[in-house]
């Protein structure tokens, strides 16, 4: 599986605009944890690794609800996630491979 | 992170972060209750010393491995051998009482596996809210009121 910073931005701007549900960014960002965690996952640009995880862990999660039918998270709260996790654009480069250290782990204890 | 014993508590410091301005919020102060240093043994005293020395071993040795990733706010080495790291809190500026969420990610270092999930946090670092990660893809919302007791879910 390839990430890269475009497509992690891409996801915020859909929720944002509705293009996209939070609970589709959330199965999406879901599945990018556990495909790291099997350590199969590629991330360009590769020096932005850090931002990239960071705008997948927001994601992953965006759904919560503080009540039913009520997010958490309010669109101002996710418009700053994107900000401050991703801020500026950056340039393409060579694709990574897995950079951390994996166990292989199995979900659910 | 430190562990500052009071009056027979063990209180461990929060996970690095205080709820703020600016600042992703902690994960709250962890209290475990102290057996009398009576009730044990000199042999029960040293087993337990042990077994802590050893969940700091894990946690040394498997931090590489998760703590980039998951426990930027934290982790914490468990009695039954497994290891809770803590995301950094995603603060809401709409949730009431809720300050903000964070990722929870466990590891049992004796089998291997793994388990997560969304606990959602009040400004007094009480978790209020849980939303494990379940293998079917559901989504359950664990409600707890201020003082930790169980309310339903939804």
């Amino acid at each position: 599986m390839h990430v890269d910073l475009q497509t992690v931005r891409r996801v915020f701007e859909d929720v944002l605009s509705g293009a996209m549900s939070r609970e589709q960014a959330d199965r999406w960002a879901f599945t990018v944890v556990q495909q790291e965690e099997a350590g199969v996952v590629t991330y360009s640009p590769a020096r932005e690794i850090q931002r990239i995880w960071a705008g997948v862990m927001y994601l992953y999660g965006i759904d919560t609800m503080k009540a039913p039918g009520s997010y958490l998270h309010s669109d101002a709260d996710i418009r700053a996630a994107l900000d401050a996790k991703l801020g500026e654009s950056a340039d393409n480069e060579v694709a990574a491979g897995p950079v951390w250290a994996s166990t292989g782990g199995r979900r659910n204890a | 992170m430190a562990v500052d014993s009071h009056r027979g508590l063990d209180v461990a410091s929060p996970l690095d972060n205080r709820v703020g301005a600016g600042a992703p919020a902690s994960a709250g102060v962890v209290v475990h209750i102290k057996q009398p240093a009576s009730s044990l043994s000199a042999s029960q005293r040293l087993v337990q010393a042990e077994h802590e020395l050893l969940h700091q071993i894990d946690r040394v040795f498997f931090g590489p491995f998760f703590r980039e990733k998951y426990g930027k706010g934290g982790d914490k080495a468990l009695e039954n051998d497994r290891i809770r790291y803590y995301g950094l809190i995603e603060p809401a500026s709409d949730g009431g009482e809720l300050t903000g969420r964070r990722y929870v990610h466990e590891f049992d270092t004796m089998t291997g596996c793994t388990r997560g999930w969304h606990e959602t946090v009040d400004q007094a670092g009480n978790v209020r809210q849980i939303r494990p990660e379940r293998s079917d893809g559901s989504t359950r919302h664990y409600q707890f009121d201020g003082n930790g007791r169980y309310r339903g879910s939804w």
